[in-house]
Parts: structure tokens; sequence; C-alpha cells
């Protein structure tokens, strides 16, 4: 095998944030292969690729494609040579077509006239050749994100790029949609073209990748091939020291029913149904996974339980009393307690300070406020408390959260919503984007909360999360509860038959999902 | 800690200060092309707007009455904005209160402290009021506030115009103007001869006031969170509507109580053209302070300052068209909007410095 990118003592120092991103990396990637590059949150894989793809500059080390020594001081540089970007967050224009997107800067015309006739045939002819389908004419915006990110790689690709870097691509996307790109990638790869795959998840490397290398706080831990390693190998590299995968559980200490819904109805912002007619409980020291592909209702059902969005029918009930009509700052001094998907937006305010973040839901409290006045030092001390608690430790009393990782905001959003000892805790994707320290210390402390006796309402759709911190799992199809099962025996097979719509009824030995019987090789 | 607090102080002035500074090297250009003595103009600017010429005979002293309205207005946008209310509409609520100031100032008459408490009073209620229509009509029919403030500050000024002109016109003026209002409603000015007095004092005390209201109260907490994230309020428990609603109210106050200052400080009345754009100038004082109660003290004394120093010094003593303030102003204003220019270069040279630095203890370690 010939080398493609050949990366030497790639250092790179952000003096504003005093972050050394990358000290002295080296990293070689060989033609044709699909390469997985892993770290935790801040590790320095993005900085590494934003060096390769000319959006930032190096304080040292050199770069050579195909064993020629080459400079790349801007994305230009980076295309002429032959790689391309697929960005986590995508760059396209919502209301162009698919095809307008894809020959963005470089549209077929005649005399200065475009001829949409023209351009969306060429993306015909495009997508036909890498056998990715797609709708030249349909609009952006009408796209699910993951027919979005494969106009992305057509986009990329159109622009003949030999090397692609994906940025953490699977982050996005559902299932099932994940299952479509490690077809797509599988399919370039066996094409000729060498794809890096930047992520955090390790089951992704093992299903994807041929080698793999491991970064951790800005230095390349080492390089492996994916056939000579294993998840828990790498997950030690990466953390720099031996991580739980599996949370340890006491058996459950089921007590009184904490939360109970009642045949309720919930419509979507666009006043669709989005839950029908479903009930369940929550009881005392469980915790209940709602199980099911993102966007059957998840969202709306957690808005409406923690009181942001009114029911259209029905009736929650939490510790014994309807509250239809109880606020969500009243519902809080209740007991409940919300992690929310959006950590970013909704659960914290990234515009001010850590202290007004970790107040917002208790501000109200005799403990931080007296004659409307705001008790500052008491709030700061508090601030001081949980920082140490929950181990924040790059954030401070006082000072702003807008630089912390994504690891270290869940934390606060967690320190926050735990500190108040809540009777039931609604906890939407809590570990998503997450690396794996966190996610562990995430899952312990849910645990933790459990074994104290909270209830507990867990939204993942992470299947393997669902199964691992459960006591019962709800799945979630279409705003209706598509089945219910005791978690310890329940298997994934049943689970994945629910998540897709369908019966246990329909479970046969053959319609084992791929992915799984994969998994169990990985496992094992 | 303290460095922290320091750094953070110098990065909330360092873009406004840099704007400053370009507005005034524009200014320069401007001198040039009109072929007056460059440096003799900075000089006469500074001394008419900001100097003293002996005990009792301030210019300075004439900046900060003239400042007075102009910290009132600016804090009004500051709560507002705070909030998340971009509201405009400080130069309605400021003609209003202003209004009811001089009516009240003549139409009753009352003891020498009680007079004064009650106009200011009555002018804050009313400005309150005029503040609440579209915080209202915001949070019940989604009306965008922009539109709906540009929109009363017209009607505002249209009836106070009206008033003037008829129902509260003294009977022999030539020019359109109100009674002047009760020596017992006037406020006390602390030198003979100028108008800087108690209303002065007053806006100190809203700047704290407004300062601690947003930062150390509930209602400011509230506030300030609901108009920083909607979602983040939201799912905290706050009530956003009942915060922006206050907002406008709080907001509405201070403009009409700075209209009550002006009338009963300076004017002792209220006459056709009564509002010379404060409404707006405190907008954009605003805006420059950072929106910051202490930001938008200084400018507003700074904005004060070179408008008299433009008015007396350049007009009279060179012959350079008064304009050429408010000119400076603007550009300032131009550069404050495209502060980023000045954060991305700071930015850029810190971090290319400090990396020098960096690689050079680097280089020191090994």
């Amino acid at each position: 095998m010939t080398v493609a990118i050949e990366m030497k003592g790639m250092s790179k120092y952000f003096a504003s944030t005093h972050v050394r991103a990358n000290d002295e990396v080296d990293f070689s990637v060989e033609k044709g292969e699909v390469h997985a590059l892993v770290g935790e949150n801040g590790a320095g894989k993005t900085t590494l690729m934003s060096i390769l793809y000319g959006l930032v500059k190096p304080d040292s080390g050199e770069i050579s494609i195909d064993s020629q020594k080459v400079r790349i001081d801007h994305p230009d540089d980076a295309i002429k040579n032959g790689i391309g970007m697929v960005h986590q967050h995508f760059k396209l224009i919502p209301s162009f077509t698919v095809a307008q997107n894809i020959l963005l800067g470089m549209e077929p015309n005649q005399a200065g006239f475009l001829n949409q006739q023209k351009e969306n045939e060429l993306v015909e002819q495009l997508a036909n050749r890498y056998n990715l389908p797609v709708d030249p004419a349909a609009r952006i915006r009408d796209l699910p994100v993951g027919m979005q990110q494969r106009v992305e790689i057509l986009k990329v690709l159109e622009r003949n790029a030999k090397i692609l870097v994906l940025d953490e691509p699977t982050a996005v996307l559902t299932p099932q949609e994940v299952n479509e790109l490690i077809t797509v990638i599988r399919g370039l790869s066996k094409m000729g073209y060498t794809i890096i795959f930047i992520t955090h998840k390790l089951i992704e490397v093992m299903l994807v990748a041929d080698r793999v290398s491991v970064m951790r706080s800005g230095r390349m831990v080492g390089t492996k091939k994916v056939s000579e390693t294993s998840i828990p190998e790498l997950a030690r590299m990466m953390v720099g020291r031996e991580v739980l995968l599996r949370v340890k559980k006491k058996e459950i200490q089921r007590g009184e029913v904490v939360l109970e819904a009642r045949n309720i109805s919930v419509s979507d912002v666009n006043g669709l149904a989005a839950i029908s007619h479903i009930s369940f409980e929550v009881h005392q020291g469980e915790i209940v996974a709602v199980a099911g592909v993102s966007g059957n209702g998840q969202t709306e059902l957690v808005e409406a339980i923690s009181g942001m969005i009114s029911l259209d029918g029905g009736e929650i009930i939490f510790r014994g009393k309807s509250i239809n009509e109880t606020s969500v700052g009243q519902r809080r001094d209740m007991g409940m307690a919300h992690i929310p998907e959006d950590r970013m937006v909704v659960g914290l305010n990234l515009q001010t300070t850590l202290d007004e973040n970790l107040i917002v839901s208790r501000y109200n409290h005799s403990e931080f406020s007296r004659y409307g006045f705001l008790l500052m030092k008491t709030i700061s001390e508090f601030a001081e408390k949980v920082v140490k608690s929950f181990s924040i430790s790059a954030a401070h009393p006082g000072e702003g959260i807008s630089m912390l990782s994504g690891g270290n905001l869940q934390k606060v959003v967690v320190g926050r919503e735990l500190s108040g000892n809540p009777s039931f805790i609604i906890a939407n994707q809590p570990t998503r984007g997450l690396d794996v320290g966190s996610i562990e210390f995430v899952h312990k402390t849910l645990i933790e909360e459990r074994d104290k006796g909270a209830g507990i309402l867990l939204v993942s759709v992470e299947l393997d999360e669902a199964m691992a911190l459960s006591d019962r799992i709800l799945v979630l199809y279409r705003g209706k509860i598509q089945g219910e099962l005791k978690t310890a025996t329940a298997t994934e097979e049943e689970v994945g038959i629910l998540m897709a719509g369908g019966t246990l009824d329909d479970l046969k030995e053959d319609t084992r999902d791929a992915r799984h019987s994969i998994k169990r090789e990985v496992d094992s | 800690m303290n460095s922290q607090r320091f750094r953070k102080i110098l990065d909330a002035i360092l873009v406004p200060l840099l704007a400053i500074l370009s507005g005034l090297v524009i200014m320069g250009v401007l001198i040039l092309f009109l072929k007056k003595p460059l440096f003799e103009s900075y000089a006469v600017l500074f001394s008419n707007g900001f100097g003293c010429q002996a005990y009792g005979n301030c210019i300075f002293i004439t900046a900060l009455e003239r400042a007075t309205p102009l910290i009132l207005t600016g804090l009004s946008a500051v709560v507002a904005f705070r909030s998340g209310m971009f509201s405009i509409g400080q130069e309605g609520q400021y003609l209003v209160g202003a209004a009811t100031a001089a009516w009240l100032g003549y139409a009753i008459h009352l003891s020498p402290v009680l007079h004064p408490l009650v106009l200011i009073l009555a002018a804050m209620l009313v400005g309150a009021g005029y503040g609440w229509i579209p915080g209202i009509l915001k949070v019940k029919l989604g009306v965008n506030e922009l539109l709906a403030t540009i929109m009363l500050n017209s009607i505002a000024a249209l009836v106070v115009e009206y008033l003037v002109q008829f129902p509260m016109r003294a009977v022999k003026s030539t020019t359109a103007h109100s009674p002047v209002i009760d020596p017992s409603a006037q406020l006390m000015s602390f030198l003979p001869g100028s108008k800087w007095g108690v209303g002065f004092v007053i806006a100190v005390l809203a700047v704290i006031v407004v300062y601690v209201y947003l930062w150390r109260t509930k209602s400011g907490y509230e506030q300030r969170m609901a108009g920083q994230s909607k979602k983040f309020a939201l799912f905290g428990g706050i009530r956003s509507d009942n915060a922006a609603v206050r907002a406008m109210l709080i907001s509405g106050a201070l403009s009409g109580l700075a209209g009550a200052i002006e009338v009963m400080g300076v004017h002792r009345r209220i006459m056709t053209g009564f509002s010379v754009g404060l409404g707006f100038d405190g907008l954009t004082t605003a805006i420059l302070g950072q929106v910051h109660p202490i930001g938008v003290f200084i400018v507003a004394i700074l904005f004060s300052g070179l408008k008299l120093g433009a008015q007396i010094g350049l007009q009279l003593k060179l012959d350079i068209p008064r304009e050429l303030g408010g000119t400076i102003i603007g550009f300032i204003i131009l550069f404050v909007a495209a502060g980023k220019l000045y954060e991305e270069n700071i930015m850029r040279a810190r971090d290319w410095l400090l990396s020098r630095r960096g690689s050079k203890l680097k280089g020191e370690s090994h």
C-alpha cells in the first residue's frame, strides 16, 4: 500500500485559549483505506483535520500528499490536492436544490445563463456513478439529515476529491442512516477513495475502519489495525485509564409511582399530532427508558412532561397531583429535574456566567434570594460546591462557560439538575455528543440517583444506552408506545423490531439486524 | 481573579475606545478637507466640550447638564435591550413624560417638595404606560416591538405637538409653548446661571438603581435570562412574557423620567419641537456604552461634550459647521457597529504575540 497522507510533527498552540491543541502529532493514512481518527472532545482531532484542510495554520510540521511535500494554506489548496471535507454542520444552502448546491460556483452556463435541466442531468450522472441516489431537483430544506449528508459527499466528490475527511458524520444521524452511511463509506473505499473518519463512537470504528489512530490531549497516542484491537483497548487509549463501558447496577428497589401519564396527547410546533393517547408510569427507584428512532415524538413528550408545552388531552400526575395546569417553575419546585437534549441552547445560557446558569431552576428559593435580591455570596459558594462535587475542573464560579467542552457543559447541566435532590428526573439524550469518559460519568450519576430513590425517565435513541441503564423500556413509534419490555429479559432484536414499528410476533430468527450480529462479534 | 476582572473590563471598553479614536481621526480628515488648522481644531473641540475656564465657568458642567436626559434614555434602552426587547420607543416615552410633567407643573399647585415628586412620578407612570403598549402587543399578539415603537414614537410626537399648539398653549406666546411651570415644581440647579442640578443627581441614582436591579435582583435576573435565551428561560421556569412586559414598563418609566427632568430642570415648560432627537441619542448611547449602565453614563457625557465642543468651539471660533459634531458621533457609531473589525485584528495580534512568546518558552524548556 502506498501512503496517501503523511503529516509529521504537527503542532498548534492557541494562545487565546492557552491550549496546545496539537503537540508534535504524526499521522499517516494509506491509500484506499478507511482510517478512523478517535479521541475525546478537545483531544485535537478537529484541529489536526483543520490543518490538513487549510483552515488552521500550524506552528510547525509538514504535510505530504502522495509522498510530495505540499503547502496547504487555504481550503483551495486542499481541494487542489484532492482533499475534500464533509463538515459536521453541513455547509449547504437550504433554499437551493440538490443540484444547485452540488454545482455551486461551477454551474454549466451558456453565455451567462444557467441551465437547470443540464445541472440536474449532471448531478444525476454523478449520483449514479457513485451509487449515491439523490433527487437533483429537491430542495435541501425538505431533505432528511442523512440525505443532506449525501449531498455534501457528492459535492466533495464533484470537486475531484480523492481523500475524504468526514468530521463526526454520524453525530446527527439516526441508526438507519448510520447503517446507510457505513455502506456508502465501504463502497467509496472499494472504488479507491481514501477516507478519514473522525468519531468518538468506538463501535463505529470497529464497523467501518481498517485502521484507527487515537489522540489524547493534543498528542497522538497510537495507530492500530482495527482487526488487532478492541473497544476496551481503544477506550483506554482515549481516556488514559480503564473505562467502565457497562455500568454496574444494584437490584431494583421499586417504590411508589412518582409520575403517571394518563392517555396524553401532544402536538408538535406545526400543530400535528406528535404523541397520541399514551399512558405509562414511572416509579421511585427505577429508570424507564423511552427508546425509539429520533423524531417519533420524544421531544414533544419531554417538553410536555417538563411543562414547556401544554397537553392536547389526557393528564399528567406527579407525586399524586395533576400538573396539567402547573408551570415549569412549579413543577421544578415540586422536585422535577430535566436534563434536556440540547444543552447549548436549552439547558444552558452560554452568554452568562456559571453561577447564573446554576441557579436558573432555583433562583426563586429562599436559599438564593431574599426580598427580591439575589444572595450573591451564597450563589457563588453553591457554584463552588457544584464544581467540586461534579469535578467540573475547567469551570470557575463567576466566569463564563462558553469555552467549556461538551462534556464539561453537560456536567454543569447534570450538576444543577441533580443538586436539588429531585424525586423525578427527565434525562433526554443525556450523553449525546459526549466522549467515553463523560458518558461514564453521566451514566454513573444517573444510576446513583436511581439508587437514592428517584424515578428517571431516560429518553435515548442509542439502543445500547437504553439497554444498559434502564429497568424497563418503552418503545416509542410514531407517537405511540409500540411495546413495553423488561430490560433484564429483553433482547436487542426485540427492541429493534419495535423501534422499526413491528411487533414481537414479527420477530423470527432471520430478521436479525446486521448491525447487532456484527456487534456481537466485536464484543466477543 | 482580579486580573480576570480587569481583562473583562478591558475587553468591554476596547472596541468603544478604538471606535472613538477612529471617529476622531476621520474628523481630522474632514477638517483637512475644509482647510482648517488640524491641531487647533482638536484643542478647541476638547476645551469647549470638556474644559473649565475658571471656577464656576465650566463648559464641562454644561456637558453634564446636557448628558442628563441622555443618561436616562440610554438606561431606558439598556433595560429593554438586556431583556430581549429591541425597543426604540425612548423618543415617544420621553415626549409623553415631558408633556405630563409640563401640564401638571402649571395645572396643579403643591408645596415645593411634593410638587416635583408628583410630577416625576406622574411622568414615569405615563412613560411606563406608553412602554407597556408595545410590550403587551409583543407578548399577546406577537407584534414586532421595533415597528410598534417606531409607530408609537410618531404618534407621541404628533399628539404632543397638538397639545402644545392648542390645549396647553400659553395665551400670549408667539411660538407655541405651554405656560411656565410653578416655581415649586422646578428642579434646583447647583450653580447660578447653569441648569446642572438635581436632575443630574437623579440620573446618577438611576444608573446605580438600574445596575443593581439588572444584576442583583431576581427580577433583573429573569429579564436578562429571558433576553439572552428565551428557550433557556422557558426550560428553567422563567416567565419570559412577564419579564418582557416588566422591561418595557421600566424602560418607559426611565424615558418618561428623562422628559420630566428636561421640563422641570431645563426648559420649565414644553414647546414645539421639544425633542431634539434625545430619544434616539439615548439609543446610540446605549449601544456605544456596551448596553451597560456605567457605559451609558460615560458615553452620554462624552457625546454631550463632543456636541458642545463642535457647537461652541468649532462653529463659533473656527467657523467649522457644528454638524461636524454629529458627523463624528455618527462615525463612532458606525465604527462600533463594525466592531468585529477591531476584535478580529486584536485577537490575531494577541495570538501572534502570545504564540511567539509560547514558542520561545517552549524553546527554553527543550
